[in-house]
């Protein structure tokens, strides 16, 4: 081994444990006592579920009245809550996402403002329109709703997909989908049997990474819900409050919440990689 | 058995008119090849006749059926593609397939016509492939397969074998002749490799420049070109252009090319008949000019021999008079080296005359 393998080994473990070291941290923290919640200690002293447990009971008052923070409610609700809302609104975004995408790549629709138009509604920071959402959100009843949140997602995530989604779109030959018109198939059949198929790497991508965004996104849920429609990312800010601070359980639930992502991660990943250039003769 | 008729097609994009209004007919399994050089509209042509673009102006017939604004899936036209298009998540039995399916065929008559085409095409062994485990020659039959498949009334080729290289294109087009006389369909194949027309085509329209300058059998278009562009385009080594004046003096018609002369008393009228200037334009294709060793009659020219490329069985002799070069492919004559004199002979019957001003054939 010389020097500079060396050094790139080296090089690898400073970014493995500047990744790996909060997870780490956090797999220690859940299984810590409350006791042993602010020493530095990675390794537990003493082994405890307690954490986990008291996540799914949501009659006692977590950690015992010395702890208690503000909230004493299970996770299941909001865990059900972010899987419905996070997926409902990655469908739709890549939907509609897909059907934008295929629009402006190959009927230029819209111009070229349409791709930029989109994105601009990232180009606010989310805190200057949260608050005349919450006025609209309370003129129209989609306060603590599953449906306002899903169609402030949608629309905050869809100019990912359109932007992904394109990019696929544009590297398919338009001859396949000629050939398929030719071969009698209408518009639409084209699209479902041709293009769709063809492009189901990036639909999984776009999905991931949109999964990923909804998922984790505190700021708006935090906002616009407060107690049917609450996300995780929002219940476990709830543990740390102003009164108590939860950090064991708090710990234990965030691993809980990156359970799917991790499964879904890794069902995915063998999609990502795509190639357009088989079947081709060029 | 269908008839396709094109009149007046034209086609403008923006400030370009890649197709200026051009008219033909291809009859009951008859093979009409586009032929010229890229950017001559050839494509854009076949393209509107399949639907994927809309003529500005023109008609084009099925029959008798105006198919100008039906949809390309409505027409009854199969094309194969250029890269041939051959979908790459679709096994080859899907391929074929595929068009049947959509025009929700029952299940057992999509299977044996497939196991049809597969045997027609000698697919029969690769059926559950996909595309990227296909050689060229499969995949080129797997697209013309499915072409097919939905019995097209037309069938277009867009130049099919423009991607391959040299030695496949060869095998393939004759393997392609072959199964253009099994399947005898109406086709247009639009190329711009005059052997690939001359092979293929029973007939040959050639395109230049958003036009037709000539539409005839392979042997009428090889010799006798209506056009200066025409006899440039066919023809390997192409033809030899000479650029000489038409001139009568002592009762005799000749054709003075400075270095040389041609006696044409015997076809003078037809000249004066049918050319607006004197100034004209001779034409002789290289295997049409004899070379001798020693002048033989008094029309023999002496030049010069600067150059000489073997192709084996025969070779092109470049011969220089004056500033001119001319070439001559003939078998190898023995003794004839680089700076040897030697005389040469044209073919009188086989000369053509172009006109300077209108670039039309004379003769």
């Amino acid at each position: 081994m010389n020097f500079k393998q060396i050094l790139r080994y080296i090089l690898l473990i400073i970014v493995a444990l500047w990744t790996l070291g909060p997870v780490v941290w956090m797999i220690s923290l859940s299984l810590k006592p409350p006791a042993e919640w602010y020493s530095a200690n990675i390794i537990p002293k003493k082994l405890i579920l307690d954490n986990y447990i008291n996540l799914f009971n949501s009659s006692v008052p977590i950690g015992g009245t010395y702890f208690m923070t503000s909230i004493a409610e299970a996770i299941t609700v909001p865990y059900i809550n972010s899987l419905i809302i996070a997926s409902i609104s990655t469908v739709f975004a890549v939907l509609i996402g897909f059907c934008t995408a295929y629009g402006v790549s190959r009927y230029k629709a819209g111009g070229t403002f349409t791709l930029f138009f989109t994105l601009l509604t990232r180009m606010l920071p989310g805190a200057t329109f949260v608050a005349p959402l919450l006025v609209y959100y309370s003129t129209f009843g989609l306060i603590d709703t599953h449906i306002g949140l899903i169609l402030l997602y949608t629309a905050v995530t869809l100019t990912y997909a359109i932007w992904i989604l394109k990019g696929y779109i544009d590297e398919i030959p338009l001859e396949w989908e000629e050939a398929a018109l030719l071969e009698g198939a209408a518009p639409w059949t084209v699209i479902t049997h041709v293009t769709f198929p063809l492009i189901r790497g990036g639909i999984l991508a776009s999905a991931l990474f949109i999964f990923i965004l909804n998922w984790t996104e505190f700021l708006f849920a935090l906002v616009l819900s407060v107690t049917k429609a609450i996300t995780l990312p929002v219940q476990i800010s709830l543990y740390a409050s102003a009164v108590g601070r939860m950090y064991g359980s708090q710990a234990a639930c965030g691993l809980i919440a990156t359970i799917p992502m991790v499964i879904l991660g890794y069902t995915i990943q063998r999609y990502l990689v795509t190639g357009f250039t088989f079947g081709r003769v060029r | 058995m269908a008839k396709l008729f094109v009149k007046n097609l034209r086609k403008v994009f923006g400030e370009l008119e890649a197709v200026k209004g051009i008219s033909f007919n291809v009859d009951e399994k008859e093979t009409l090849c586009l032929l010229g050089p890229s950017g001559c509209g050839k494509t854009t042509t076949l393209r509107c006749i399949a639907g994927l673009e809309i003529p500005t102006s023109g008609e084009i017939y099925i029959n008798s059926t105006l198919i100008n604004d039906l949809p390309p899936q409505k027409r009854g036209i199969g094309l194969v593609f250029q890269d041939y298009a051959v979908f790459p998540h679709m096994t080859v039995y899907d391929n074929l397939a595929f068009g049947l399916q959509v025009r929700k065929m029952e299940k057992s008559k999509i299977d044996s016509k497939v196991k049809e085409i597969a045997r027609l095409l000698d697919l029969e062994n690769v059926l559950q492939r996909y595309a990227k485990r296909l050689s060229l020659s499969e995949i080129q039959r797997v697209a013309i397969g499915r072409a097919i498949a939905v019995d097209p009334e037309i069938l277009l080729l867009d130049e099919p074998l423009s991607n391959l290289d040299a030695r496949t294109r060869e095998k393939m087009r004759t393997e392609l002749k072959e199964i253009q006389m099994k399947v005898g369909i109406t086709s247009v194949y639009v190329t711009h490799d005059q052997l690939e027309a001359m092979t293929l085509a029973d007939r040959i329209a050639v395109m230049n420049n958003g036009l037709i300058e000539q539409i005839g059998k392979p042997s009428e278009i090889y010799d006798n070109p209506k056009t200066l562009f025409v006899a440039r385009f066919i023809g390997t080594p192409s033809m030899n252009f000479i650029d000489c004046s038409f001139i009568e003096k002592n009762g005799k018609a000749i054709i003075d090319a400075s270095e040389f002369y041609l006696d044409v008393s015997d076809i003078s009228s037809i000249i004066k008949e049918k050319s607006t200037t004197s100034e004209l334009i001779l034409g002789c294709r290289s295997e049409d000019i004899i070379i001798e060793t020693k002048k033989t009659s008094p029309d023999s020219i002496e030049v010069e021999v600067k150059f000489i490329e073997n192709l084996g069985a025969k070779s092109i002799y470049h011969l220089g008079i004056g500033e001119k070069r001319i070439l001559v492919k003939t078998h190898i004559i023995p003794g004839i080296k680089i700076g040897s004199k030697v005389w040469i002979l044209f073919n009188k019957n086989k000369i053509h005359l172009f006109d300077k001003k209108t670039n039309l054939a004379i003769i």
